[in-house]
C-alpha cells in the first residue's frame, strides 16, 4: 500500500512542470449535489408526528422536539413568554427536581434544552447513541410532566432580568431589539426579547397555562437523527413515552398583519459609543413566496459573504468598517431583509451613502453573469457544508418540518437556487431593496452622530433601554 | 500476571470504545512543511487547515497587535492570485473561509466541496510562496482591524478589561501580559519592512503545517502537495522569545469600571499546570466538575443554590486558549457574571469554597463518572465537523508534534482519579496564587474628552 503511493508520487514530481500552471487557478469539477438520506415519517394516534433519519456517520443520536408554539403565541401583554416557559421545560417536573435531570442527562451524555424562536418552540437535544432510550424517557418527561416550580420561576425571573441588562449593553442587540420593533409594530414578531414589565408580569400560571395551550402532540413534531435502532423498534420506543398523551385544538396564530414598509430613521442614543451600528432594511418575504430565491440570491451579491458589494466596498475598499453584511430574516408568516454595519463615529455619513447607493443599485443594474454564477456556486458549496455535522442535518430538517416548507426542499435547494435569472433579482430587488421605503435604526452616540444623518431622514432619538 | 492481562484487556476495551478513531498519515516535504492527512469519505467535504507556529506572545516591544495584523496581510493577496481573488475564490467554489490568531500560533482554512481540494492548495501555497506585501495594503488593513477593535472590544463590555487589562495581572513577562489585539500606537507603527520580515521568518513551510481532512483520496492529494508546495524555500528557524514566568506565583487583584457593562463580573485565575502533565489532567476533570454542563457544581450551588452568579465560562487558558491548544505558562482562569445584590469578595470566596469541597473531599464516583461521560460525549459531538477535526490534528502537531493525541488524549482524562483531582486542587487552586480583575459597571464620564487622535 505504502509502495504504491510512493510510486504515484515520484510520478507526480516528474511530471509536475507538465501537469499543472501554478499561475493559474486549477480547473476543478462542478460541487457535487446534496443527496438527501430517506426521510421516515410516522404519526401516532394523538397527533404526533414522528420523522425518523439514520446517521451512521458518528454514535449519536440528536432529538427534537418541536411545537408551533414560538413567541409570535406569546399574550400581549407579556412578550418573551414561549422564552421563558421553553428555559424552565427542563428545570423540573412532576417526578424530577432540577438537579435529578441534570444529573441524569449527564451521566448519559446527553443535552437537553428548550428554546423559542418567533415561530417554534424546540426541546433539542443529543445523546450517545447507546442510551438513546434514555434520552426519550427524559424528554417525553419534561414535554408532558414540566411542572414549573416555584422556586425556580422566580430564580429564572430575576436572572432574565440580569441578563436582559447584560443584553442591552450590546450595541447589536440595541439595534436588533428597536429594528424588529419598528418593522413589525403590533405584530408579537417586534419583540426579539421579553421587556423588565413583561418579566414582572410572569409567573407559574401564565406557565402553566402556556403549556396546556400549545405544547400538546397534535401541535408537534418529533424529529429523531442518528444511530437509531431500527425503523420499527424506534417507533416502539415513542409509542411507549408519548402514546398516552393528550390531543386537543390549538389556536390560530396571531393574523398577518405588518405596517407599511416606509421611511424612518431612529437614532438610539447610547452615550460612549465608538461606533454607529447602522440597519437599513424592510419587511420582504418567507420561505415560500416566488420572490424568495431570486431575493436571496441577490441579498448573497449584495452583502452575502467577503465577496459580496457590501464587503469590497464598505470594508476592503473604504476601510469604513470591520463587518458590512445583508442578512434575510426568514420567519414562518413574514420577512426581512437588512443591510448592516458598524462604523466609526467620523464616517458615518459617508458610510450611510455607500450602503444606500449600494442598495439601489440592485434594482437599477442587472447583476453581472459572473456575479451571479459566484454567489449560485457559493450558496450551493456552503449549503453543502452546512449539513456536515449531525446536528446541522437535524436543524436543517426540523425546519422543513415546522416552517411548512414543500417535502422536497432540501433536495430542490441547489436546483431553485441555480435557476435564478438576473432580471428576476432586478425585480425583487425593486420591490424590496429600494432605500426609499427603509427603515432605518442607527445605535450609537447622539452627541457625536446626530448631524450626520439629518440629510437621510427626520432623525427620531430615543434613549437606549 | 492472567489477571492483570484481563484487566489490561479490558481496559482497551473501554478505552477503544471511549471515541471514534481518527485516521492520521503525517509526514513531511524535502522544505521541512509538515502535513498531516485524514480520510473520511462519509461527506463530500474537505478542509484544508494551515497553522503557523508563531502567536502573539511572538510580539516584540512596540509592535503589540503584530500578529493579528499580519494575519489580516494573508488575505491581500499574492502573485498570482491578487487582492480579492482569496475570497473570491473560496466563495466562487462552494467554500468558506477564515483565518485566527493565537497566543502560540496563527491558523487558516478553507472548508471546501471535496472536489474543490486543489483550488484551496492553490491558494495557500501562493501566498506562502509570494504574499503581496505593499504600503497600500497594509495601511488599509490597519484600518480594518482598528475597526476591528472598536466593534469587538471598545464598543463592547467586559472586552477590554479582559484582553488588555487581564493579562496585565496574571502575567509578569511581557510576552505573556501585552495586549493581543494591540494598542492603535503599535498598529500604526508598523512597517511594510516588519511585514516582510514577520512573513520570511515564521511563514516559511518549515514553520507550518498542513493538515488535510475531508473525502480525500491520499495518492492523489499527495501529489497536488508535492506540485503547490514542494519547492518553497525553507528558511532558518525562528528564534523563540523565553516566556518563562517567576515560578512563584503571587495573589494580585485590581478592579476595572467598564463603561459599557451594566452587570458587574469577575475574573478569577490560578496558576496554570504543565501541559500534558499528570496536574494537566486533573485541572481539566476539576474544571468539569465545577462547570461543566447543568449538573456542575457552579450550576447546582450558585446559580441555583445561591443564587448569586448568573453566567460563567472557565477554561484552562481562558480567555484565549482552550485545554487543547493551551501552552504554559497560562492559567487556569474563569469568568463569572453576577447579581448586582453581591460583591465581588463574596462571589470570589463562594467560588474559592467549591474548590475548597475538592480540596477535602474529591468527588464521589457517581460525579466522577458523570464528568467522564460528558468530556467524552462532547468529544464525540465536536469531532463530526472536518475543520474541528484539522484544528485538534495541526494543534497537537505545532504544540506537541503529536498528532494522533487526537485519538489518546481523551484516556487521560478519563483515567483521572478523585485523589489527583483532590491534590492538583490543593497545590494549584489556593487563594495564596489567586489573581483577581473586578469588572464593575461605571457610569458614562460627565464630560467626555476629545476622542484619542489617530495619524493618518
Amino acid at each position: 500500500m505504502r509502495k504504491q503511493a510512493a510510486a504515484i508520487l515520484f510520478t507526480g514530481t516528474m511530471l509536475m512542470a507538465q501537469t499543472i500552471d501554478r499561475t493559474k487557478p486549477p480547473e476543478t469539477p462542478p460541487i457535487p449535489a446534496f443527496k438527501m438520506p430517506p426521510v421516515h415519517e410516522a404519526k401516532l394516534p394523538n397527533g404526533l408526528s414522528v420523522v425518523m433519519l439514520e446517521d451512521a456517520r458518528f454514535p449519536l443520536v440528536s432529538v427534537r422536539l418541536s411545537f408551533q408554539a414560538g413567541s409570535k403565541f406569546d399574550p400581549k401583554d407579556m412578550p418573551g413568554l414561549a422564552g421563558m416557559v421553553a428555559g424552565l421545560l427542563t428545570q423540573g417536573t412532576k417526578t424530577r427536581s432540577f438537579r435529578d435531570l441534570a444529573e441524569e442527562l449527564t451521566s448519559i451524555g446527553a443535552t437537553l434544552n428548550g428554546n423559542a424562536s418567533p415561530d417554534v418552540l424546540t426541546l433539542g437535544g443529543s445523546v450517545l447513541a447507546e442510551n438513546t432510550a434514555k434520552l426519550l424517557d427524559l424528554t417525553a418527561d419534561v414535554a408532558l410532566n414540566a411542572n414549573f416550580p416555584e422556586n425556580e420561576v422566580q430564580l429564572r425571573k430575576q436572572n432574565r432580568k440580569q441578563a436582559l441588562l447584560a443584553q442591552r449593553s450590546q450595541p447589536a442587540f440595541l439595534a436588533k431589539e428597536k429594528f424588529d420593533e419598528v418593522l413589525f409594530g403590533d405584530h408579537p414578531y417586534a419583540y426579539i426579547a421579553p421587556t423588565m414589565e413583561s418579566i414582572d408580569r410572569m409567573d407559574q400560571k401564565s406557565m402553566v397555562q402556556f403549556r396546556d395551550t400549545f405544547l400538546v402532540p397534535n401541535n408537534a413534531v418529533l424529529l429523531l437523527v442518528g444511530q437509531l435502532p431500527g425503523r420499527a423498534e424506534t417507533l416502539k420506543l415513542v409509542q411507549e413515552r408519548f402514546g398516552s398523551w393528550k390531543e386537543q385544538p390549538v389556536p390560530a396564530a396571531p393574523a398577518k398583519n405588518f405596517p407599511e414598509s416606509k421611511r424612518r430613521l431612529v437614532l438610539v442614543d447610547r452615550p460612549g459609543s465608538v461606533q454607529a451600528d447602522i440597519h437599513i432594511g424592510r419587511l420582504a418575504v418567507t420561505r415560500t413566496d416566488p420572490d424568495y430565491y431570486p431575493l436571496l440570491v441577490g441579498n448573497a451579491i449584495l452583502g452575502g459573504g467577503a465577496s459580496s458589494r457590501l464587503f469590497i466596498d464598505v470594508r476592503e475598499k473604504q476601510g469604513f468598517a470591520y463587518d458590512a453584511h445583508s442578512e434575510l430574516d426568514r420567519r414562518k408568516d413574514a420577512g426581512a431583509v437588512t443591510a448592516v454595519t458598524q462604523v466609526r463615529n467620523e464616517v458615518v455619513e459617508p458610510a450611510m451613502e455607500a450602503v444606500l447607493g449600494h442598495l439601489s443599485a440592485m434594482a437599477k443594474t442587472p447583476v453581472s453573469s459572473t456575479e451571479l454564477s459566484d454567489v449560485k456556486n457559493h450558496i450551493s458549496g456552503t449549503f453543502l457544508l452546512s449539513l456536515e455535522t449531525q446536528a446541522s442535518l437535524a436543524d436543517q430538517v426540523d425546519l422543513v418540518k415546522t416552517m411548512g416548507l414543500p417535502n422536497d426542499y432540501l433536495e430542490m435547494f441547489t436546483t431553485r437556487v441555480r435557476s435564478v435569472e438576473p432580471n428576476q433579482i432586478q425585480a425583487a430587488a425593486r420591490k424590496y431593496l429600494s432605500p426609499d421605503q427603509a427603515t432605518i435604526v442607527v445605535v450609537g452616540d447622539a452627541s457625536k452622530i446626530e448631524r450626520s444623518l439629518e440629510k437621510f431622514g427626520d432623525v427620531q432619538v430615543e434613549k437606549a433601554k | 500476571m492472567k489477571y492483570l492481562l484481563t484487566l489490561a484487556i479490558l481496559l482497551c476495551a473501554v478505552l477503544q470504545a471511549a471515541q471514534p478513531v481518527i485516521p492520521i498519515e503525517k509526514y513531511s516535504l524535502k522544505n521541512g512543511m509538515r502535513v498531516i492527512l485524514s480520510r473520511d469519505n462519509a461527506v463530500p467535504v474537505v478542509t484544508i487547515y494551515m497553522i503557523f507556529d508563531v502567536g502573539a506572545r511572538a510580539e516584540e516591544k512596540g509592535r503589540t497587535g503584530f500578529a493579528h495584523l499580519f494575519e489580516h496581510m494573508m488575505f491581500e493577496g499574492s502573485a498570482h492570485a491578487p487582492k480579492g481573488t482569496h475570497f473570491k475564490m473560496v466563495e466562487s467554489n462552494g467554500g468558506t473561509l477564515n483565518g485566527s490568531t493565537h497566543p502560540d500560533y496563527t491558523d487558516y482554512f478553507e472548508v471546501l466541496p471535496a472536489n474543490k481540494l486543489a483550488v484551496g492548495l492553490w491558494l495557500e501555497s501562493d501566498r506562502m510562496r509570494s504574499l503581496d506585501i505593499t504600503a497600500e495594503n497594509l495601511a488599509n488593513q490597519k484600518e480594518a482591524v482598528k475597526q476591528e477593535r472598536r466593534l469587538s472590544f471598545d464598543n463592547r463590555p467586559y472586552s477590554t478589561a479582559i484582553v488588555d487589562r487581564w493579562p496585565q495581572i496574571a502575567f509578569e513577562n511581557w510576552h505573556n501580559s501585552h495586549s493581543l489585539i494591540g494598542s492603535f500606537e503599535d498598529l500604526n507603527a508598523a512597517s511594510v519592512d516588519d511585514v516582510a520580515k514577520f512573513f520570511k521568518t515564521h511563514y516559511a513551510p518549515n514553520n507550518a503545517v498542513m493538515v488535510i481532512v475531508g473525502d480525500i483520496q491520499i495518492p492523489a492529494a499527495k501529489k497536488l502537495i508535492e506540485e503547490y508546495f514542494g519547492d518553497i524555500p525553507s528558511q532558518p528557524k525562528p528564534e523563540r522569545p523565553d516566556l518563562s514566568e517567576p515560578a512563584d506565583v503571587k495573589a494580585r487583584s485590581d478592579v476595572y469600571h467598564d463603561q459599557h457593562a451594566r452587570v458587574p463580573g469577575v475574573v478569577i485565575g490560578y496558576p496554570g499546570p504543565v501541559r500534558h502533565s499528570p496536574d494537566y489532567y486533573a485541572l481539566g476533570m476539576i474544571d468539569v466538575a465545577l462547570t461543566g454542563g447543568p449538573s456542575s457544581r457552579f450550576q447546582l450551588d450558585l446559580v441555583k443554590g445561591k443564587q448569586s452568579v448568573i453566567q460563567y465560562q472557565s477554561e484552562i487558558g481562558w480567555p484565549f486558549a482552550s485545554a487543547t491548544d493551551y501552552k504554559n505558562p497560562g492559567r487556569y482562569a474563569m469568568f463569572l457574571l453576577y447579581k448586582p445584590n453581591f460583591t465581588s469578595e463574596q462571589i470570589v470566596n463562594q467560588a474559592q469554597e467549591e474548590i475548597a469541597k475538592i480540596q477535602n473531599e474529591g468527588v464521589d464516583a457517581k460525579e466522577l463518572e458523570r464528568s467522564r461521560t460528558l468530556l467524552r460525549s462532547e468529544r464525540i459531538t465536536a469531532l463530526q465537523s472536518s475543520l474541528r477535526r484539522a484544528q485538534l490534528l495541526g494543534q497537537y502537531e505545532i504544540l506537541d508534534g503529536k498528532p494522533e493525541l487526537i485519538n489518546t488524549d481523551l484516556e487521560k482524562f478519563l483515567a483521572v482519579t478523585s485523589a489527583d483531582m483532590q491534590a492538583a486542587a490543593k497545590q494549584y487552586l489556593t487563594p495564596e496564587h489567586r489573581a483577581v480583575l473586578d469588572i464593575l459597571p461605571a457610569p458614562p464620564p460627565p464630560a467626555p474628552p476629545q476622542a484619542p487622535k489617530e495619524s493618518k
